[in-house]
């Protein structure tokens, strides 16, 4: 199908950005790279009246790092961009990895991180990565601003707490602790260049061989991008031994609430569930940060 | 040395540089001043009887320039060309039907073609909606849904093979192996969606750009459908991106934007969507086969009895011809003493089938190959030395129907398990439980088909040459280059046959009003050996009257052979006597008073069977591994020896050989259609997995050359069989990695858990 007709907007400053989107609230969407969004206007997912390109406002893909503060992304920080940078794949390597894994080099060359937040696909790489860190989102509106929790944000496939006219200003992701390690692995047919049909993202933050903080994300499994609270739970405080893996692994397939469909069974993706927590889990152990003293 | 210039010499396509820097024009790229654009309305409802199509209020928008249902045309059936007329079972636009979702019901031209698809959802139809067949199974059952009245029973056709004598056969075997396999639908995935721009002369004849592999044949049934004459159709052919069988019939689009030029009087343009060829679009057949083979303890084989079941979907499209050829390939490969094929052709209210690459060859080797595969294990054998035992050699015959002439089939085998290092490594697979397996599968395939174009009065393939004073040629072929590489592989042969530069070389192709009569165009791999013999033959006249030229000149013995080499024309034992190419054209035409030096060139096969007149063959081994947690397949490397008889371009080869291991490796792993009552759910390359480069495994090959008398310079078939190979060789991989055994593609990593277990409850 012919994408169908709209007109764009490009603003200039944030400022204006704001006030068209609350001018044309309801029959407009918002755009960064539109590699999701034209998509679904061409296949008639989408009809807006109105389209605003966020790419004419200078200075919105920032990258920044801060010690107390943590890692700030803007809102046209570019996968291609998260995927490459050199701190963020020193200190937040699951958020570098869920970058580069996500769609193909030309994606990754025009989409953003905020994009695929807030698509909230349920398969989308970056969220479950970026939950498990714990990130917030701000979100701007003509004269105010509010931060969520991305635990909060999602409300089912395509929906989130955002409201028509607001506008998601940065994502913070908090400056990691010592001990602190990070994974996030997903299962496709292809060994590359695909969607996701399974992700798990997971933070574990250990002292020695004991884990003092776990957060569990499942990616495709539900209509959100969920997590394994039980899962999580059995972990913390504990002694990290193959059988709590195991154990916690097999929690995590079980809170899964997986669909069959045109990507794979729900058999399928709970075992992946199963297979990939275990994975994760170790590999957060393996790759934690410089350990805090026992 | 070798004693060619340019045979066997890596020489780059002749394409690559229009290609590589976008100056290549395709069919869509084709403005024409005033031209209009199309657009299809296809069936929603998988089995439906039209009741009544109301096309007034798009009409009626400002616009558009024309509306066509089925009861605006001829009603001229098409399909499976002329020559099995009783195959023919498809309109252009449906009539009183609708037989699978996507059924072409009407079409639309506007003046763009956003006004095209606005009109489409103005145009209504009523149905009344059919119980609908989805499965062979469900065509099958008894009081199933008729989908096409002449066939109550739902079988469009069988095509039969038999000979020896089965009882007998399996009366001597020690061990028979019986099973059922099934073998799923897969997209071609051409690079380039259909499409084409017609154009209406002031005399009613038409002129057809379109993106195809067979000129020739769209202009006859094209002809046929609008009631014209076939010279009043001139079909050219644009460059191509792709084909693999499903751009090898007359299609809808064709026909309506022809007809809607003739119409409008205005040139008009359709093009196909990704989303319309995956949703819509021809596939391969996916069949139900059913085989039993018998074996001796020593592994020779003494019977085959093989019936397929082809889910054809709603008509026939290259249907008849893949069942003839699945039979053809259930035979071929090893000696088969006894034995006898069923086909049958099955009508289902999905997407038509039709041909592709390997033309149930894929299908066919899978059983067999995977048979051989578990025959040698039930026996204590080595799968490659229970091949060799069996293996056909030069001179064998499937009775009646085909004869082997250059087979290098032994040697493939051989070589294959030397490169790969086949006994030590396989037994360490054996012996490791780690996931790693190794496994063999084999091909063979034709250089073209005989079938089909029999008992018609046109030649199978030809050429003209005109040769010219400045040392240049024009070569005029109707061979289809769809991306394969055939303009350079022609040119190739030519330059080789008059001692010419690539570059003196100027090509015209497949215009069926310009080049010359005719060519079944580009399918089964039958160019470099049809259009090459052409091409010789055209030669081999210009270099008769060139050599005479240097006779005289010379004033030379007529036992003295002439050579062309360099550009030059010379007597072989004294080179230093020598013409340059250009000289003795301007030589010949001053001795005939003016006449320019023209041949023409053809080739039919004789005497050579019904199926082909040569076979390739190869072997194929697969590296695998398996994550037996994941169910993931990762083939670590593919090694690959075939014998296609002599090389003209050995990167050429390659390319195919990687190409058809790409293929190989969907069709094993990963590519589906996901269906649900008819309709395809996976409709764009997000979810129609094709591997990409980066799921390429490395490889390496061996070409075993034999000398192909029947082709030129000794080549045959070199692209399409090797596709055949890769999907049974991975399976066999995987059933040693896992001790799992698949008979059902593609081999999928839920498929994979679910065979050793490993699959959690919901």
């Amino acid at each position: 199908m012919p994408l169908p007709k709209f007109k764009y907007l490009a603003p200039k400053t944030w400022e204006e950005a704001c006030a068209m989107l609350a001018q044309y609230k309801g029959k407009v969407r918002v755009m960064a790279g539109g590699t999701d969004l034209l998509i679904k206007m061409s296949l008639g997912a989408a009809a807006p009246e109105y389209v605003i390109g966020l790419k004419n406002i200078p200075g919105l893909d920032y990258i920044k790092y801060d010690q107390t503060k943590g890692l700030t992304l803007g809102p046209l920080a570019l996968l291609a961009d998260v995927a490459d940078h050199p701190m963020i794949k020193e200190k937040y390597d699951a958020v570098a990895h869920a970058a580069s894994v996500t769609a193909t080099v030309q994606v990754r060359n025009m989409g953003t991180v905020a994009g695929n937040i807030c698509n909230a696909a349920p398969s989308a790489d970056n969220i479950p990565a970026l939950m498990a860190l714990d990130a917030e989102v701000t979100l701007a509106r003509l004269g105010g601003k509010r931060t969520v929790k991305l635990d909060d944000f999602f409300q089912g496939p395509g929906k989130t707490v955002m409201e028509p006219e607001e506008l998601l200003e940065k994502i913070t992701v908090p400056a990691p602790l010592p001990g602190s390690g990070t994974a996030y692995l997903k299962i496709s047919p292809r060994s590359k260049v695909d969607i996701a049909a399974v992700g798990v993202g997971a933070h574990l933050v250990m002292a020695g061989d004991v884990c003092q903080m776990a957060r569990i994300v499942l990616g495709a499994v539900a209509p959100v991008p969920m997590r394994a609270r039980k899962a999580e739970s059995l972990l913390t405080g504990q002694q990290l031994t193959t059988d709590l893996i195991n154990q916690t692994a097999a929690q995590a397939a079980d809170e899964a609430r997986p669909i069959t469909d045109v990507r794979t069974t729900a058999e399928y993706r709970k075992t992946m569930v199963y297979v990939l927590t275990r994975r994760a889990i170790n590999a957060c152990a393996q790759k934690a940060l410089p350990p805090c003293a026992k | 040395m070798s004693k060619y210039s340019i045979i066997g010499t890596n020489t780059p396509r002749v394409d690559s540089p229009a290609k590589a820097t976008g100056r290549a024009l395709y069919a869509d790229d084709i403005k024409l001043p005033g031209m209009l654009h199309g657009q299809i309305l296809r069936s929603p409802l998988a089995h439906a009887r039209i009741l009544n199509i109301d096309i007034s209020k798009a009409a009626a928008l400002p616009g558009v320039k024309a509306v066509i249902t089925g009861e605006d045309t001829p009603k001229v059936k098409f399909g499976n060309w002329r020559l099995f007329p009783d195959t023919q079972d498809e309109y252009p636009l449906a009539v009183d039907k609708v037989r699978f979702i996507g059924d072409e019901v009407a079409a639309v031209v506007a003046i763009d073609n956003d006004l095209a698809c606005e009109a489409l959802d103005l145009i209504k139809v009523e149905y009344e909606e059919l119980p609908a067949n989805f499965s062979v199974d469900e065509s099958m059952a008894p009081g199933a849904p008729v989908i096409h009245d002449y066939r109550p029973d739902n079988i469009s056709l069988n095509r039969k093979i038999e000979y020896g004598d089965l009882v007998k056969g399996f009366a001597e075997a020690d061990f028979i192996a019986e099973n059922t396999f099934e073998v799923h639908a897969v997209s071609h995935a051409y690079m380039e969606p259909c499409a084409c721009v017609a154009q209406s002369d002031d005399d009613g004849r038409v002129t057809l750009w379109t993106s195809t592999q067979v000129p020739y044949i769209v202009q006859c049934l094209l002809a046929s459908t609008l009631g014209l004459r076939e010279n009043d159709v001139r079909v050219i052919k644009p460059v191509v991106g792709g084909g693999f069988g499903g751009k090898m019939e007359l299609r809808a689009w064709e026909f309506c934007a022809a007809f809607l030029a003739r119409r409008t009087g205005k040139p008009v343009k359709f093009r196909l969507s990704r989303t319309d060829e995956l949703a819509y679009g021809r596939r391969r057949h996916g069949m139900k086969l059913y085989s039993k083979v018998g074996f001796k303890k020593d592994g020779t084989i003494t019977a085959k009895d093989f019936r397929a079941d082809l889910d054809g979907g709603a008509y026939n499209s290259m249907g008849p011809t893949a069942t003839f050829l699945c039979g053809n390939f259930g035979a071929m490969l090893y000696r088969y003493p006894n034995y006898r094929y069923n086909g049958y052709h099955i009508y289902t209210n999905k997407p038509p089938a039709g041909a592709m690459r390997g033309f149930g060859a894929p299908q066919a080797l899978f059983a067999s190959e995977t048979q051989m595969n578990m025959a040698a294990e039930a026996l204590g054998l080595d799968p490659i030395e229970i091949r060799i035992k069996n293996a056909m050699v030069p001179g064998d015959q499937i009775p009646d129907v085909a004869t082997v002439s250059s087979c290098g089939f032994i040697e493939c085998l051989q070589e294959v398990a030397k490169m790969s290092g086949w006994k030590a490594k396989r037994a360490a697979c054996a012996e490791s439980r780690d996931g790693k397996g190794m496994g063999v599968g084999c091909y063979s395939f034709i250089s073209g088909g005989v079938f089909n174009w029999l008992y018609t009065q046109y030649t199978f393939s030809a050429a003209e040459i005109r040769a010219f004073e400045d040392g240049t040629v024009h070569l005029l072929t109707p061979a289809t280059d769809i991306g394969q590489g055939s303009d350079t592989t022609l040119k190739q042969i030519l330059a080789e046959e008059l001692g010419l530069r690539m570059e003196d070389i100027r090509l015209t192709v497949a215009d069926t009003s310009v080049t010359p009569q005719s060519d079944l165009g580009t399918w089964g791999s039958r160019v470099t050996l049809m259009g090459g013999n052409a091409v010789r033959d055209a030669a081999a006249k210009i270099k008769k009257a060139l050599a005479g030229v240097v006779s005289l000149k010379f004033d030379l013995n007529v036992i003295h052979d002439i050579g062309f080499k360099d550009g030059k024309i010379f007597p072989v034992t004294r080179p230093d006597r020598c013409l340059t190419f250009g000289q003795a054209v301007h030589m010949h035409q001053k001795f005939k008073r003016g006449e320019p030096l023209v041949a023409r060139g053809y080739y039919v096969p004789r005497g050579k069977g019904l199926v082909t007149p040569a076979f390739s063959f190869g072997a194929q081994v697969a590296e695998v591994q398996v994550d037996r947690e994941t169910g993931i397949v990762k083939v670590e490397k593919m090694y690959t020896a075939h014998d296609c008889g002599t090389v003209i371009n050995p990167m050429s080869v390659d390319g195919q050989l990687e190409g058809s291991i790409e293929m190989g490796l969907g069709y094993a792993l990963c590519e589906r259609f996901v269906m649900d009552k008819g309709r395809t759910l996976n409709t764009t390359f997000l979810d129609y997995k094709v591997p990409t480069a980066l799921d390429m495994p490395p490889g390496e090959s061996v070409c075993i050359e034999t000398f192909e008398s029947e082709g030129p310079f000794g080549a045959k078939e070199a692209g399409e069989g090797l596709v055949s190979p890769t999907a049974p060789a991975i399976a066999e991989a995987i059933s040693q990695a896992t001790g799992y055994r698949f008979k059902d593609l593609p081999i999928t990593p839920e498929k994979v858990l679910e065979g050793i277990g490993g699959l959690r409850k919901v």
